[in-house]
């Protein structure tokens, strides 16, 4: 199966190209030029790319291809309804919906709004319930604003999501959208008066195994697991790891005890822990972390973003990396070794993987 | 006719094409014309903050705005603000 890496970089979209043994590859790009690509997927269901796009003049919208790349359009006037009295801020994860809804697909946004599109991303309908949540006064921006950047789908219920959102927390719908209630029980925010919140929470990736109901999080303010979808949340950056705080996240395609994180320093220096890049894994569902480095540069103070790790489902999987420093690695045994396959990039905003045909 | 001229990364937005012909009476016209419309102005109908329009080499701050009135021969011409890293 070939296999396309998707790197989301400041300055446009590139695509990494190789087979299934991912030895070797092949660099296209950029496409989207100028625009800042936050998150970019193909869809497994007709082999369109998706692409978050935003731009410091133009505004944020969503980008989509049909042709692999040739060409490219927007979405039809993308935004948030005036009596909402908010602004689309930017674009950050786009999620296919279920492959029997074809034509369904998920975006997620700042100010900590979702929508949804049922003509494969040609216009996008505002999720209401979400937009006027009524714990939302009692959500703040942080850095990176208030993006709603996680969207993970039941593979068994089309209607039961969970989203991720910055400063706010994570939410459960079963009802496709209607109703949304907070799951932050047990997860930390040590930055506001009130450390256990019923919201505002700062969830930095947020995501579900394939196989299992099992929630992973980074967190602003430690690693999560929660085993019976987001009504409790376990602690899991005590044994091992240097630093609880994070952006990426990555998991196993097919075991439910096994994540990958990559540390870094901590909120007030957001570079990566111990002055090098190096991925920790927990094979026992977070009881332990173990470092993995080799082929990663040893001497590393970059960053590696929300959307910086993605994994394959081959056997063995593949894991990517994308750093800031305009570096793309890759690990074709699970992540036991790695090989920067793309590097002098923009500075790397996003990575995820696709099969290519 | 007024002639609107496009950056080039509007230009990719539009096809390709970064110059056009439309027929209208005020700027506000002249832009709502044009393909790359929603990237010029936000879902609440603002001009972004950081598109700069200029007719006839005039910004249009000193033009009395988007409502100014064309008399078909100008050529307006978009840029992006500069901005950002």
């Amino acid at each position: 199966m070939p296999v396309v890496v998707l790197a989301g970089t400041k300055k446009g979209l590139f695509l990494l190209r190789s087979d299934e043994l991912r030895q070797g590859w092949t660099l296209d790009g950029p496409h989207l030029v100028g625009w800042s690509v936050y998150h970019a997927i193909l869809d497994p269901r007709d082999g369109v790319l998706h692409a978050c796009t935003n731009h410091e003049v133009y505004g944020a919208t969503v980008h989509r291809s049909r042709d692999l790349g040739k060409t490219w359009e927007h979405a039809e006037n993308l935004g948030l309804p005036d009596d909402s009295k908010l602004k689309l801020e930017r674009t950050w994860h786009v999620e296919p919906g279920h492959a029997d809804q074809p034509g369904r697909l998920w975006l997620g946004a700042a100010p900590g709004v979702l929508f949804r599109s049922n003509d494969g991303g040609a216009t996008w309908q505002t999720i209401e319930g979400l937009l006027a949540h009524p714990t939302r006064e009692r959500w703040f921006p942080g850095a990176g604003g208030m993006c709603c950047h996680s969207i993970q789908l039941d593979p068994a219920d089309a209607n039961h999501l969970h989203v991720g959102i910055s400063a706010a927390g994570v939410f459960r719908t079963h009802d496709g959208g209607e109703q949304w209630t907070p799951v932050n029980s047990g997860t930390a925010a040590d930055f506001l008066p009130d450390p256990y919140p019923e919201v505002g929470q700062c969830v930095h990736k947020l995501l579900r195994c394939a196989e299992s109901s099992r929630l992973w999080q980074q967190n602003h303010c430690g690693v999560y697991r929660s085993d019976d979808g987001g009504d409790s949340w376990q602690r899991l950056d005590g044994n091992g790891l240097p630093s609880g705080f994070g952006f990426a996240l990555a998991l196993h395609p097919r075991d439910a005890d096994t994540a990958f994180v990559v540390p870094i320093e901590g909120a007030e220096n957001r570079v990566t822990s111990g002055g090098r890049l190096g991925v920790y894994r927990t094979s026992d569902a977070g009881a332990s972390w173990d470092l993995s480095m080799e082929g990663l540069p040893e001497h590393a103070w970059t960053g590696v973003l929300r959307e910086g790790m993605a994994f394959d489902a081959l056997d063995p999987f593949g894991l990517y990396l994308g750093a800031q420093s305009g570096s793309v690695f890759a690990s074709a045994d699970e992540g036991q070794t790695w090989t920067e396959i793309a590097s002098q990039l923009p500075p790397v905003l996003s990575v995820e993987v696709g099969a290519w045909s | 006719m007024v002639v609107v001229v496009l950056p080039p990364i509007l230009a990719a937005e539009a096809g390709g094409q970064s110059r056009f012909e439309v027929e209208a009476s005020t700027v506000q016209e002249a832009l709502g014309a044009l393909p790359v419309v929603d990237r010029l102005f936000d879902e609440h109908a603002s001009l972004r903050s950081l598109v700069n329009v200029y007719v006839d080499g005039v910004d249009l701050r000193e033009r009395g705005g988007l409502s100014a009135k064309l008399s078909g021969t100008e050529t307006i011409r978009l840029v992006g603000a500069i901005a950002g890293g």
